[in-house]
């Protein structure tokens, strides 16, 4: 496999001003990490200010804006503006279009997270030896931004204003019916990352306070990646000129 | 409306596709999106060669050709193209190429890379070499590293229809393909799908534009309000468009003396008065225009307005389906 359709779809992702506006708002919790440490009395709680900023800031917002925003545009803008037939009337499956695609949203959401946290835990953490807890969320927010962002490009295919659809599933859905309805975790990505996350860091001064194990949010984590790219990709092989363009 | 067909002829082929089986064939396709019927029980075949499909603006061309590059699924009927369905049948493009109407393209890639990248989704074995070619072919060889987000839109179409062909495709299908490119590109255009229709490729573009199929279409199917109005041979199409009754409206300094020389002259096929102006209907064009300065010399009366009132192409079209 070339994956040139990879290739392309990062290349273009690198030159487009959302990426710079994706990369600002991630730098969000990084300033907070510098005015925490700059602080004159904030050394003693650094490790619980860092897991507070990962499990609010960065799992709770940053990670599925950034998928939101990564997800719905590498196909579905395509499918707007019409360059998407370039791709499809060409001799190739359209699970291997979505798989590229869905990837290289994946990639670049894991670049924007990785630089963010990774500033937070210089900032944080630095000397603390704190590898395995930074390794654990980094793991976490790999395996959640692969189920967000496959989701969300399947959502972009299903509908033209996944965009809105997915502010909706974050912020009322994760964020609001979750918290009241107990079974609804079952349903959020977001409870399967914390809970990947919570298993990863195997330390009981370190939380994340995962209402699911870890065993069961890898493979929700998992079915949920797999089935969204299965169904995109049937939708993408009945897509038509027109509902779109 | 009477929704007869017209067939001048069978559908014409190629110099060296004499014979060959038809390369595409619709077959009483009809397509609707809720309760709008787009395209009404449509069929006919192709053979290589060029086929203009002509109709007004919101006939169900490009709902037509949606269908046939497989982008649109038939609400009924069956299009094949080299006897497989276009629906869902990726592997199909590997015979087709296709221009779409939009003027979309990668705008950070250049023209070459942009040509290139179409060749690799291809899985064609020299992918730079068929890139090379096939912008050779369009004629963009000194702006082919430009970006292709700064061309023109004749450039756009160009770097387009070299994407479209770079795996030379049996079929080749064109929405409106002439829309927004100047007169030189367009002579360039026509003469470079000439060429490759006579090499025995099946080339159908869309137009709402007459004089397009005068200068391309051997073969031409008609398509008004979604029903095929007419398929065959252009040229006799042509014939029964200007052949039609003409009607005109004439302002003059004496009507009444007009009206009364030109039935005298026996050029008009019937006229009213109304309002101070005369309304005229004609079925020979060509003899009334000619004659109508003539007949108003001699009677010594001045034309001071001259207006044709069915000049629109859904008039034309209309008549086609009449007819």
């Amino acid at each position: 496999m070339n994956l040139y359709i990879l290739r392309l779809t990062l290349r273009q992702t690198v030159g487009q001003r959302r990426t710079w506006v994706i990369l600002l708002f991630a730098s969000v919790p990084v300033i907070f990490a510098l005015i925490f440490r700059l602080a004159a009395d904030a050394d003693e709680n650094r490790l619980e200010f860092f897991m507070e900023g990962m499990d609010g800031l960065v799992i709770g917002l940053i990670l599925p804006l950034t998928a939101l925003v990564f997800g719905t545009a590498v196909l579905g803008q395509e499918l707007e503006d019409g360059t998407a037939v370039y791709l499809l009337s060409k001799p190739i499956s359209r699970w291997r279009v979505v798989l590229e695609k869905a990837t290289a949203a994946w990639i670049a959401t894991s670049v924007v997270l990785g630089i963010s946290i990774g500033a937070m835990a210089l900032i944080l953490l630095a000397g603390d030896a704190e590898y395995r807890l930074i390794l654990a969320g980094s793991a976490a927010l790999s395996f959640g931004a692969l189920a967000y962002v496959s989701l969300f490009v399947c959502l972009s295919i299903m509908f033209s204003r996944a965009l809105i659809i997915g502010i909706v599933y974050v912020f009322v859905w994760e964020a609001l019916i979750t918290a009241l309805i107990n079974n609804a975790r079952y349903f959020s990505i977001r409870e399967f990352t914390v809970g990947v996350g919570d298993a990863l860091v195997d330390d009981s001064t370190a939380t994340f306070n995962a209402s699911l194990n870890g065993t069961e949010s890898v493979i929700l984590l998992l079915a949920v990646a797999a089935a969204t790219i299965v169904y995109a990709s049937h939708r993408l092989g009945s897509f038509q000129l027109g509902d779109r363009t | 409306m009477n929704t007869e067909t017209i067939h001048t002829t069978e559908p014409q082929l190629a110099p060296d596709g004499r014979g060959l089986p038809s390369t595409l064939e619709v077959r009483n396709v009809s397509h609707w999106y809720g309760n709008l019927v787009a395209v009404n029980d449509v069929s006919f075949k192709l053979q290589p060669g060029i086929t203009g499909l002509l109709g007004p603006n919101g006939a169900g061309k490009s709902t037509l050709l949606h269908m046939m590059a497989g982008f649109l699924k038939p609400s009924s009927g069956q299009v094949e193209i080299i006897d497989q369905s276009t629906w869902r049948n990726p592997q199909l493009y590997r015979n087709i190429g296709l221009v779409i109407e939009r003027e979309s393209v990668y705008g950070s890639l250049s023209g070459y890379d942009f040509v290139l990248f179409n060749a690799r989704l291809h899985g064609l074995p020299h992918p730079h070499e068929a890139t090379r070619h096939a912008i050779k072919l369009v004629d963009l060889e000194t702006a082919a590293h430009r970006a292709t987000g700064g061309y023109s839109k004749g450039m756009k179409q160009r770097i387009k229809i070299a994407a479209a062909i770079v795996h030379d495709p049996h079929v080749l299908l064109l929405d409106e393909p002439f829309n927004g490119a100047d007169p030189g590109v367009r002579v360039f255009l026509m003469d470079m799908l000439r060429a490759w229709a006579a090499e025995g490729r099946t080339i159908v573009f869309s137009s709402h534009i007459l004089e397009e199929m005068d200068q391309l279409g051997e073969n031409v199917i008609v398509i008004v309000a979604g029903r095929l109005a007419a398929s065959g041979d252009f040229r006799a199409i042509r014939r029964l468009m200007t052949q039609r009754p003409h009607t005109f409206s004439i302002r003059s300094s004496d009507n009444l003396e007009l009206a009364r020389a030109l039935i005298a002259a026996d050029i008009v096929s019937g006229l009213d008065l109304e309002n101070g102006v005369l309304v005229v209907r004609t079925k020979d064009f060509d003899r009334f225009t000619l004659e109508l300065p003539r007949v108003a010399r001699r009677a010594d009366i001045d034309l001071t307005e001259l207006d044709p009132l069915d000049e629109s192409l859904e008039s034309v079209f209309s008549y086609l389906v009449e007819a």
